[in-house]
């Protein structure tokens, strides 16, 4: 986006519009993303709107050294942890696609979506890591700045997240061959 | 890219999701209903005249002076200067008075006896007690 700080200033000015024109390109992606970690697609909206709202009053507070779709997010993961504190529905106690949120936004494939298995052996960090990097295309760094870890936990759980999904993936296909 | 990288990418594409025109509804009234805070919100207080500091430096000294005068002439508890005269250098033994039953007394004659030369006993040895001290 080419005029990002410009929108940046405006809404920093109290411009309710150039804050929802800077963040239009980023409201379906962060829904996709906290559809991830919520147990119900109402808490990913809430969260969503949190992040928002919090994104626009803290704006001050952004630090234009930081990309600003890094920061979103991680505003974005902390209310997800918020929203997930006070509820009662943990994402692993949603085993049918009724009551999965993200099961039911997937679109129907032959084969699992990856992201499925990514939540099932994946701890939530790591899966938020993974997701940045390989959903979202951010560099380690940004990766690191956005979950508030370091470059190293970073690059090391990616490397860990990778053989976890891999031998998945492996041990699916060999389901998959064995029952046709 | 490779295989899982690629995998992964296609995967979230595959995720369906769009913000709904209600919750787009929403959330622009939510932010129209915010303030963002701005870095000079900061409410600093108002400088105060220099006679302030002077007039408060002065009432508190004058408030230290009175507590110090307070916590000085507040009473001692008086404690009455020990006097000898008070005291009278002879001890009085008072000797114990005994109720003696009049029937126990004939049955245990020896030990009356014992008791009368005992109390005989007692009385020479406060005589010859104040006779030693002086009195």
């Amino acid at each position: 986006m080419t005029d990002e700080p410009a929108l940046i200033d405006a809404a920093k000015a109290g411009s309710a519009d150039a804050f929802a024109d800077l963040v239009r390109s980023y409201r379906d992606r962060l829904l996709r993303f906290l559809l991830t970690r919520c147990a119900s697609y109402a808490d990913a909206e809430d969260a969503l709107q949190d992040t928002l709202i919090n994104a626009y009053r803290y704006l001050h507070s952004y630090d234009p050294r930081w990309r600003f779709s890094t920061w979103l997010y991680r505003i974005a993961i902390r209310n997800a942890q918020k929203i997930r504190s006070m509820n009662v529905v943990e994402i692993g106690d949603l085993s049918d696609a009724e009551s999965d949120p993200l099961l039911q936004c997937i679109v129907a494939s032959e084969t699992e979506n990856l992201w499925i298995s990514a939540r099932r052996v994946l701890t939530d960090d790591v899966f938020a890591a993974m997701w940045l990097r390989y959903a979202e295309d951010m560099s380690i760094n940004d990766i690191s700045k956005a979950l508030g870890r370091s470059a190293s936990w970073t690059k090391v759980n990616l490397s860990r997240a990778r053989k976890a999904l891999d031998t998945e993936m492996n041990s699916q296909r060999a389901k998959d061959e064995a029952y046709g | 890219m490779d295989k899982l990288a690629e995998q992964l990418k296609t995967d979230a594409g595959r995720i369906d999701v769009q913000v709904s025109a209600e919750l787009d509804r929403r959330i622009e009234a939510s932010l129209r209903g915010v303030t963002p805070k701005s870095d000079g919100q900061v409410v600093l207080p108002k400088g105060r005249p220099a006679g302030f500091w002077w007039a408060s430096s002065l009432t508190g000294m004058v408030v230290a002076l009175a507590v110090i005068a307070v916590i000085n002439s507040r009473s001692q508890p008086e404690i009455p200067p020990a006097t000898t005269a008070s005291i009278s250098p002879v001890l009085t033994v008072a000797a114990p008075i005994i109720a003696w039953r009049a029937e126990s007394a004939m049955l245990t004659s020896p030990l009356r006896q014992e008791l009368e030369d005992l109390q005989a006993d007692l009385r020479k040895v406060e005589h010859k007690v104040r006779q030693d001290i002086g009195l």
